[in-house]
């Protein structure tokens, strides 16, 4: 198995050469049967590395652990869920991966573009097959993920890491990637244009969807990242400076500066150099971040190692890629030139570029910052470290001004903007930010950095309200439409804008959760059985410590009450998990408590059964939920931008009344379910000995992402928890009807399958269960989009249905003009 | 055109000066010295009242606690040279016995009062490779 997965990679590798060395000589020759053999041989490779990784796959599945890379990484136990994780759970695994998601990634985009731009392709094909050839070769001599033991076999595996055996720690690195390699098509695209010279402005808009696709994933990567640090490391936080973070950060720096620069090249010809050369740092960047993090220049808690082999193999890539690129961008340097010239610095244009500066800066500061002590090193000889309240002291202020930007950017125009129109358009912004600012200053929290960032998100918030308020009464009345209408119309007709309004919506939420962090509380202390302290409102009692085990890890919890005006709130349940072969390894499960305003955060870091004592480390921080809320929204924004246009077709036609009534009900009935399961929170009952037994070894099958590994008896969300509710009910009702232990077992095997029973676990269910949700999700999305172009196809019936005029074409194209003129 | 050279020029000047005064004076305060064990107890003079980071391995059998409170007590080595260190907070799951250590915090005549610890885990990402020549189990 291990050679056939090695002879694929090394096959992959021959092909690649193939396809870049025939793409150019076809393009060179102007030959189209070469061409086509290039862009064949493309799709050859992802054929091959779809092979290689169902390789790797069955190799896990099966346990063949003679492969080193599947011995260290997965072992007999682990549930099957986690076995196909594994595959990107070491560096060799994730090169691989890397591959893979490219090779599809090009595949798809040439294949949608092989007829638009039919002058690019070859050197599209060309390019990222250069660079999959860098990964297959840094895997065929040095990373090969498919190395053997010599001899002696082993008959199990190390295990993957307990920490990484968590639900956003599968989806993390896979969302990272696809951000990663998304971001390598729009270098292809933008080489392409170099090396052809077709530098008008059509590989922009070949790549624009990519990026944003790739973008996406960069912040949602991010965002799960985030989350991660969050529910499983336990220090309170979610970012701390750490290298392997800023990895991911630095593109999306860049990433963010293009997309918006992009704008500028479209509507003004202008910062035509400029745009290639942001697709090319950003390139770069997630080159450098890789080799940052696994190369060991840098040193960070996550210490990958050293790696000399990998570090000149990186450095030469990335310098003739360099080299490369750059020298393209000079040598075409005169079809680079701008069309337009700067009109005014009050521009909308100038607000684009001060944005760019900004983002650039960061990405300059972050890498200068991150890679300091190196530098250090390297010219004074002292290893000299700075740590994240530096990254804070320069990046807060920065942030800040990012945030000012993102609202006036919107407000100004295009080429100059007259004191008429800033008095205008200023004025309601202005009167939001300083609203909410002095709302919250009087309500004591600091100016400084808090209170700033509270008045500049009202002041963006304000601009992005007046954007939607002012395009929707325009198009309400010329095209005669209700505001609701025009508003769903308003966004279709123009979804790159009012979505990346939406976007800007999401990065005020995450604003005003960073702002949050900065007004943390934080205890930590030494507790007695019984003993009490108060933190930011809350009486947090530890009551005991209890030992249990489930066969596959021992668990030490601690009970803790929280109490509020000396009345119970809820019982929190932070713990100590010792997994099976890791037990120098604990991890840490933290218990949440969230609200919109705050969570409440709890971790035992160290404990001592004997005694029923426990460190615990309390942290009250506000506003933490409006950060991940904050990622949705941006997503949401995202989404709409990128959709294809017919999506919105619909928006053309006016809005039935009846789906108006339903879309009301349906958001009524959102805000409202959460409130009826909250209202579940029933009393206190007293439970038998069995109930508890029972409770003991059934797991909650709520599948909510507290619940995920807990019993029944220990599960941290109930009791609001409606799986736990429902699952006790049934306990208590079946051991009223006289059944006893095994019986009421064996019902509830037979009702939720094995995964019920807390020995033997099966996490992978469990996961599964996770992915419910979003899977639902999905299907939601495809219905709406389906039932969207149901509607769009019969925009006459529907309107005729409702007694209306139909629109007037000539209308549409008047309404078209002036929402232009809004820009 | 010179006119507007000189202009860019000028700007982007004053800038560069005004962003490199700014990073050298809050570099100053947020620079930590990185140094071993064994060349902070080489030089105790150099070394004291400056904002460290030492990296070292904790002595077996050094670590103390001080009863029902967070302050610990313990050694910290690196080619046989020595280092009292003090810390008082919760630390992390791998501080043990001859684990690796990199303490933050400043050196005084006592010992080196730490304000943070980490520990080096190095099998936290990626596991650690097998000794050569020895099958694991």
């Amino acid at each position: 198995m291990a050679s056939l997965g090695y002879y694929l990679l090394l096959a992959a590798f021959v092909v690649c050469a193939y396809a870049a060395a025939i793409s150019v000589g076809g393009a060179r020759r102007r030959s189209r049967a070469l061409i086509e053999s290039g862009v064949g041989a493309f799709y050859l490779v992802t054929a091959i590395m779809a092979a290689a990784s169902a390789v790797i796959v069955y190799a896990f599945v099966t346990g063949d652990y003679s492969i080193k890379y599947v011995q260290r990484y997965s072992d007999s136990t682990q549930p099957l869920f986690y076995k196909l994780t594994s595959y990107w759970g070491g560096l060799d695994g994730s090169i691989m991966f890397w591959v893979s998601l490219l090779s599809v990634f090009g595949a798809v985009a040439v294949y949608i573009n092989r007829e638009r731009h039919r002058e690019l392709i070859p050197y599209v094909v060309a390019v990222i097959s250069v660079v999959e050839m860098f990964f297959l070769f840094l895997m065929i001599v040095h990373n090969n993920p498919f190395s053997t033991y010599l001899t002696q076999n082993p008959t199990d595996g190390a295990g993957l890491n307990p920490l990484l055996q968590n639900f956003y720690m599968v989806i993390h690195p896979p969302t990272m990637y696809s951000g990663f390699v998304g971001l390598t098509i729009p270098y292809a695209f933008g080489m392409a244009a170099l090396i052809t010279g077709h530098l008008d402005d059509s590989w922009l808009r070949a790549v624009r969807r990519w990026t944003m696709i790739a973008w996406l994933f960069l912040s949602i990567g991010l965002g799960l990242g985030m989350i991660w640090a969050y529910e499983e490391l336990g220090w309170g936080g979610y970012w701390m400076w750490d290298p392997v973070e800023n990895a991911g950060l630095l593109p999306w720096f860049t990433a963010t500066a293009f997309l918006h620069s992009v704008m500028v090249q479209e509507r003004r010809g202008m910062l035509r150099v400029w745009n290639v050369s942001l697709v090319i740092m950003t390139f770069f960047l997630t080159l450098f971040g890789t080799f940052m993090t696994r190369s060991g220049i840098v040193q960070s808690v996550h210490s990958f190692g050293q790696d000399p082999v990998l570090t000149q193999l990186f450095t030469t890539f990335m310098v003739v890629m360099l080299i490369f690129s750059f020298g393209f961008v000079i040598y075409r340097m005169p079809l680079l030139q701008a069309r337009n010239e700067l009109d005014s610095w009050l521009s909308r244009e100038a607000a684009f570029m001060y944005n760019n500066w900004i983002l650039l800066f960061s990405a300059f500061f972050v890498l200068f910052a991150t890679m300091f002590p190196t530098l250090s090193e390297a010219i004074t000889g002292q290893r000299i470290t700075v740590a994240a309240p530096f990254f804070n002291q320069w990046m807060v202020p920065i942030g800040l001004i990012m945030l000012l930007l993102t609202g006036i950017g919107p407000l100004l125009a295009w080429r100059r903007s007259t004191i008429e129109n800033l008095r205008t358009s200023f004025l309601v912004p202005t009167i939001c930010g300083i609203a909410l600012g002095g709302t919250v200053v009087a309500l004591g929290i600091p100016i400084w950095s808090s209170g700033l960032c509270f008045a500049f998100a009202g002041f963006v918030v304000g601009t992005i309200g007046q954007e939607f308020w002012r395009g929707a009464r325009v198009r309400q009345q010329t095209s005669g439409t209700d505001l609701f209408t025009a508003l769903v119309g308003l966004v279709g007709r123009n979804k790159r804008r009012y979505g990346g309004y939406l976007v800007h919506v999401g990065i005020v939420l995450m604003f005003l959760g960073f702002a949050g962090s900065g007004l943390k509380k934080h205890e930590t202390l030494l507790m007695k059985p019984g003993q009490v302290v108060q933190v930011g409102g809350y009486g947090i009692r530890h009551d005991r410590i209890r030992v249990t085990d489930d066969g596959r890890k021992q668990m030490v919890t601690a009970e803790i009450t929280v109490l509020r005006d000396g009345a119970e709130l809820t019982k929190m349940y932070p713990a100590r998990w010792f997994f099976r072969k890791h037990e120098d390894q604990p991890t840490t499960e933290v218990a949440i408590r969230r609200t919109l305003a705050e969570d409440l955060y709890i971790v035992m870091p160290q404990f001592e059964a004997g005694q029923q004592s426990a460190n615990i480390e309390i942290t009250v921080t506000p506003f933490v939920n409006w950060l991940w809320l904050g990622f949705g929204v941006l997503a949401l924004g995202t989404l709409i931008a990128v959709l294809p246009e017919t999506t919105f077709a619909f928006a053309a036609a006016r809005v039935p009344d009846a789906v108006k009534a339903a879309t009301a009900s349906m958001i009524l009935l959102a805000i409202v379910t959460p409130a009826a399961v909250q209202a579940q929170d029933g009393g206190v009952v007293s439970k038998s000995p069995q109930q508890r037994q029972l409770e003991q070894k059934l797991i909650c099958m709520c599948g909510s992402s507290g619940c995920v590994h807990s019993t029944l008896e220990n599960c941290p969300m109930r009791p609001v928890c409606h799986g736990h509710t429902a699952q006790t009910g049934e306990i208590q009702s079946l051991l009223n009807d006289g059944k006893n232990l095994d019986q009421a077992l064996a019902a509830f095997v037979e009702k939720y399958g094995e995964a019920v029973l807390a020995v033997p676990r099966n996490t992978g269910f469990n996961a599964l269960a996770w992915v419910l949700p979003y899977a639902l999700g999905a299907l939601g999305l495809i219905v709406i989009v389906l039932t969207a172009r149901r509607w769009s196809s019969h925009p006459a019936a529907a309107v005729a249905g409702g007694g209306a005029t139909q629109i007037d074409p000539a209308l549409d194209a008047r309404l078209d003009d002036e929402l232009r003129n809004l820009d | 055109m010179s006119h507007k050279a000189a202009k860019i020029g000028v700007t982007s000047f004053v800038l560069l000066t005004a962003f490199g005064v700014l990073m050298y004076t809050t570099l100053g305060e947020s620079m930590q010295y990185y140094k071993y064990v064994d060349e902070v107890v080489a030089q105790p003079a150099t070394w004291k009242d400056k904002n460290l980071q030492v990296h070292g391995h904790v002595v077996p059998g050094s670590i103390g606690r001080k009863r029902d409170s967070l302050d610990y007590r313990f050694e910290i080595q690196r080619n046989g040279q020595k280092l009292t260190a003090f810390y008082t907070g919760v630390v992390p799951d791998t501080f043990k016995d001859d684990s690796e250590v990199v303490l933050t915090g400043r050196l005084t005549s006592e010992g080196f009062k730490a304000t943070d610890m980490t520990a080096k885990c190095p099998s936290k990402y990626e596991a650690a490779a097998p000794p050569l020549g020895a099958p694991p189990k």
